[in-house]
């Protein structure tokens, strides 16, 4: 963990740096400037975008204020991805910054779940660490966990407390020296076509004669063609 | 004991390597330019101050 200790900071201090845009749908009393942000790649955007919210919304009536939806060349952002894997499934061959058009009506229905509140991203976002450790360690780590426990991971996440959060989260990442690892590696493979939905099965991080297995053994098996001579971009979380 | 991942010597291989150096990479190439940006989350930074 210690030799891994920089690489963890790393990944958890990656930033997008994010333009965004009042959508020219919206009404408002007077003319909306760009706002301008870091988002941290880790997290989801209805975490992280009040402070763009309250600045498009200074110059519209309360009236004309709906559910915040994001969208970035016309493609509804999913709110449940975090923001590291909406920028590389959909934008990561642009220039930076990333240029997000901000809307407050018209919402996508068919296309979005609605998050009216930050206790949705929590739900989900607990819910796959749930996922996570039953593949891992058959739910034995986060049930033994106490309700504040989960929470200080939350709070960690959505306060951007990188200390705070892995403090329980080095719990999770643990086995025994003698069982050899997971049971299972949690994994998704994303694909960046939107109607395409992501590859998620069942796979032992050691083969059946013993041998450790690496993230090449995991792409020939879950998605061949990843690893075809061709070559695909490959881009990981 | 446990641990999260297996450290041996194995893990310090040219691939390794390569994925840190291509982390290192990217911060850069998506921070440089941008750090005058305001930060979404703000980090509360306590400031002690004494007398003494």
């Amino acid at each position: 963990m210690t030799d891994d200790r920089d690489v963890l900071r790393d990944v958890w201090f990656g930033r997008i740096p994010t333009c965004f845009t009042l959508s020219q749908d919206e009404i408002t009393e007077r003319e909306a400037e760009p706002y301008y942000l870091l988002l941290p790649r880790v997290s989801y955007l209805m975490l992280v975008t009040d402070k763009a919210k309250k600045h498009f919304q200074k110059v519209m009536r309360q009236e004309d204020v709906g559910e915040m939806w994001f969208e970035y060349e016309g493609l509804p952002l999913k709110w449940h991805y975090p923001i590291g894997l909406l920028f590389d499934l959909h934008a990561s061959n642009t220039a930076l910054p990333w240029n997000i058009i901000v809307h407050f009506k018209n919402f996508p229905e068919t296309e979005l779940l609605h998050c009216l509140t930050k206790d949705a991203v929590e739900a989900h976002f607990m819910s796959c660490i749930k996922e996570a450790d039953a593949l891992k360690h058959k739910s034995q780590v986060i049930n033994e966990m106490q309700k504040k426990d989960h929470k200080q991971l939350w709070m960690g996440l959505q306060n951007d407390k990188f200390d705070q959060f892995w403090a329980i989260n080095r719990k999770l990442m643990e086995y025994p020296t003698d069982e050899g690892g997971f049971r299972y590696v949690p994994f998704r493979i994303y694909q960046p076509l939107n109607e395409r939905p992501f590859i998620q099965k069942l796979f032992r991080p050691i083969s059946g004669d013993g041998q450790p297995h690496n993230l090449g053994d995991l792409l020939k098996e879950m998605f061949p063609a990843a690893v075809t001579p061709e070559g695909r971009i490959l881009i990981l979380h | 004991q446990s641990f999260s991942m297996p450290i041996s010597c194995a893990q310090q291989t040219v691939w390794r390597k390569q994925i840190v150096h291509q982390l290192t990479e990217r911060s850069k190439r998506e921070l440089e330019d941008f750090k005058h940006y305001e930060q979404a989350v703000e980090q509360s930074v306590w400031i002690k101050k004494g007398a003494m």
